[in-house]
């Protein structure tokens, strides 16, 4: 089992670096460039004068591309981390912070994959693939015993219901953080008429869609949870810190979506209701460091 | 100067008339629907950060808002009334708006306007237009079977000399927000039918070899055959589990063992494993030299004051007047020992005989007593027999079960049918002329990105179906998504 935690480990320190090229990658495509021209002019007097004029370019190509390819890299190596993990401890992991931010990591990659598909856009990239190297990171920081699997404590000990509920709330958080990209490039592109961006009926489109996926499996994430408690605690709600973090983020979402197709909202508006709801994923994800509770055992 | 005419002939309405009609708006009203949402988002907030660090840590950094911050912990908002309000006026508009707007979306799904203009179709954001040798009626089973291929339905009617269609598909997600809000109020509903019909009992502690009645009007009892618990290595619990029987009346009718996620149902209540801890089996004889105490104390309800890692219990002996505290030895010895004023060895628990009145003058006799052997202390003797195990169950009837799962069904299924499979719709004209007939088509999807994708996909099928290259008018050819250097990057790829 040893080896294959550490094997799981090296998978995951190589989606790190891969990734972190990909964010690279990715900015640097999004960014775009700047082309410095020096013209060198005879004046009527005879002297010289030099002029610069700087044009703003897009981004080279073959960085989105590499961007893609690093990402995909990432993927494989955060599924092979998964996957390993998986087998030495016989379950999803997703039992402490290491174990579910490895996994979210995984989710990231995938759902940022399927929506450059979807939408043949590439841009995103420099935000989601960057969350997704951000919490590499995170991970690098957390305590190496964490990185050992052990047993189960007995409020955790059903593997179908933690695999459900858990792996939901870790693609629920990842969908979210596509809607988060496509709000931060919405507002960037409707500030400073950036012409590579994409159109922002696009990145509208982006969000939406993205919450529409996310928002269903948040919702699955609540009531699992709740049948989950009923069996664990004997109640489907305590308005426990943690389910009720995971509400307030439910709520924030459901105000982009009634705003969005019963009041019409688009644009900037919508676009910060998807930052303030992202906000909220992250206070719902670290919220195990300050909330006490019955769910103060996911914390480090 | 302008003049107001006031015409008569409008009926006046009444008073009752013109309340009812506020309030109907009030509980329609979107804006007021984003609102409660948002209040209620807030409130959540409020109760999540109550159950937090976060307060402090404002009160902290600025000690004015301390006296706030005092106020906010001391809040319970979710059993509020102000929260219980929110949730009712919420719970009012889900249903009045269901009650609203469910006839007109069931009109557009049942019998959906078929007529569009020729004004519409061609000033649309998008369309397409198709000119054709065929006949009319070719063009029409033509876009019939395109639309057939791709799930839609397909209705026509005979305007004049043209054919107007329109086409839909996931018409019935359009109804998904029906369950949904229902599932909502389900849900409160639950909440209120289990809070007002059902029971809980946090803290049923049964001590192993005892069996205690549950009470709430069941005759139902529980016996403890057996605790077990394990460790890992790290100290923490492993695995936890009882050993129980369970008695309606006196006969058994239930037995097994419960652990935490897998609790025991008989009849009405349902045992759920919540924690455990150490027990005493204690005997008292009174002045009077009787009997007066022979069970089981459970450890760990109280903490002795001298030592805090150290389990305590209470006996209380209103007959004798008195009361006696027993603390067992330290269970964490390496946690701040220099609290750790009795040094009890394993074996021994530590006893105070004080009277109930706490204004008596007789002073409180202590004594530490070690196991099996029976000393007096003060008014009493008593003996410590042995130390056992007790378990903490959960014990509760739920009697809104049924309509939680059934709101769950309706919450998680309509937001899949809603979110998963959009609604799609197209209009469309098939017009006769003198070059040849025309179809042209346009999607109802203002704003909506992925409908227009759809409809371009659909439009090249149909290029491909009539063999030819239909006129696209799209929103904006600098604006429609595709990514230049992706689309650059496949033309090299395919070089």
């Amino acid at each position: 089992m040893e080896t294959l935690v550490k094997l799981s480990f090296y998978c995951f320190a190589a989606s790190s670096l891969a990734l972190g090229a990909a964010a690279l990658s990715y900015i640097a495509f999004a960014v775009g460039r700047v082309r410095v021209r020096r013209a060198t002019l005879a004046t009527s007097t005879g002297a010289t004068v030099t002029s610069s004029t700087a044009d703003f370019l897009p981004g080279s190509a073959s960085a989105g591309r590499y961007g893609t390819l690093l990402t995909w890299f990432g993927g494989i190596f955060a599924f092979l981390a998964v996957l390993l993990r998986s087998i030495a401890a016989e379950r999803l992991p997703t039992a402490n912070m290491y174990e579910f931010s490895l996994t979210f990591v995984l989710a990231i990659c995938m759902m940022y994959i399927l929506f450059e598909r979807m939408y043949s856009i590439r841009q995103l990239g420099a935000i989601v693939v960057t969350i997704a190297f951000g919490m590499t990171l995170y991970i690098w920081s957390l305590p190496a015993d964490l990185r050992e699997v052990t047993p189960l404590i007995p409020a955790l000990q059903a593997k179908p219901m933690m695999t459900i509920h858990v792996s939901s709330a870790i693609f629920a958080y990842a969908t979210f953080s596509v809607s988060f990209a496509s709000a931060i490039l919405y507002l960037i592109k409707s500030k400073r008429n950036i012409r590579w961006l994409p159109s922002l009926e696009i990145l509208d489109d982006v969000g939406f869609r993205a919450v529409g996926i996310g928002f269903p499996l948040l919702s699955m994430v609540l009531i699992l949870g709740s049948i989950w408690a009923h069996d664990a605690w004997g109640v489907y709600w305590s308005w426990d810190p943690k389910e009720t973090a995971a509400l307030f983020t439910w709520l924030v979402y459901a105000v982009y979506l009634h705003t969005r197709t019963l009041r019409g909202w688009r644009g900037d508006r919508s676009a910060i209701i998807l930052l303030l709801g992202f906000a909220a994923v992250i206070f719902t994800y670290y919220g195990n460091y300050f909330f006490g509770g019955l769910h103060a055992y996911g914390g480090v | 100067m302008a003049q107001i005419t006031v015409a008569n002939g409008a009926p006046s309405r009444s008073p009752i008339d013109i309340i009812i009609d506020r309030i109907w708006r009030f509980f329609t009203s979107v804006r007021m629907a984003v609102l409660e949402i948002t209040l209620l988002a807030l409130l959540v907030l409020i109760g999540t950060l109550r159950g937090s660090e976060v307060p402090q840590w404002i009160a902290d950094a600025a000690p004015v808002t301390q006296p706030l911050v005092d106020q906010w912990y001391g809040w319970d908002v979710f059993h509020s009334s102000v929260f219980a309000v929110l949730l009712t006026i919420i719970a009012v508009a889900i249903a009045v708006c269901t009650i609203n707007r469910f006839p007109v979306i069931w009109g557009t799904i049942s019998s959906p306007r078929i007529r569009t203009s020729k004004g519409y179709v061609e000033r649309a954001e998008v369309s397409a237009t198709f000119v054709q040798t065929g006949s009319v009626a070719e063009l029409q089973q033509g876009m019939k079977s395109i639309f057939g291929e791709r799930r839609y339905r397909f209705f026509t009617e005979k305007v004049g000399d043209d054919i107007h269609f329109y086409a839909d598909k996931n018409r019935w997600a359009k109804l998904g927000t029906f369950p949904f809000h229902l599932a909502l109020i389900l849900l409160m509903v639950g909440g209120i039918v289990a809070s007002v019909y059902g029971f809980r009992d946090r803290d049923f502690a049964v001590a192993e070899g005892e069996t205690r009645r549950v009470g709430h009007g069941t005759d139902l009892s529980v016996e403890l055959v057996r605790f077990t618990d394990s460790y890992i290595p790290t100290g923490v619990a492993s695995e936890y589990k009882s050993d129980i029987i369970i008695y309606d009346g006196d006969e058994k009718v239930d037995s097994g063992t419960i652990t935490v996620n897998h609790p025991i149902s008989h009849g009405v209540a349902t045992f759920y494993q919540s924690s455990f801890g150490i027990s005493v089996d204690m005997r008292v004889e009174g002045k009077t030299g009787r009997t007066v105490y022979d069970e089981s104390l459970e450890m760990g309800f109280y903490n002795s004051r001298d030592n805090p890692d150290a389990p305590a219990g209470l006996i209380r002996l209103p007959g004798e007047g008195l009361q006696v505290a027993v603390v067992s030895p330290d269970t964490d010895r390496s946690n701040r020992p220099d609290l750790d004023t009795l040094n009890l060895a394993s074996g021994q628990v530590w006893v105070q005989v004080s009277p109930l009145d706490s204004n008596s003058d007789i002073e409180p006799a202590t004594a530490i007593l070690d196991q099996g052997t029976p000393l007096a202390v003060g008014d009493l003797t008593l003996l410590f027999e042995r130390e056992s195990r007790f378990t903490v169950l959960q014990v509760a009837y739920n009697p809104g079960i049924p309509i939680f799962l059934i709101a769950s069904v309706l919450l998680v299924g309509g937001l899949a049918a809603t979110f998963y499979f959009p609604l799609r719709r197209v209009r469309g004209i098939i017009q006769q002329s003198a070059d040849g007939n025309t179809v042209t088509l346009t999607p109802l999807a203002k704003r909506d990105w992925g409908g227009k994708r759809d409809f371009y996909n659909l439009v090249e099928r149909a290029g491909e179906h009539f063999t030819t290259t239909p006129t696209v008018k799209r929103p904006d050819q600098d604006e429609t998504g595709h990514d230049d250097a992706i689309d650059d990057s496949r033309e090299a790829e395919n070089q």
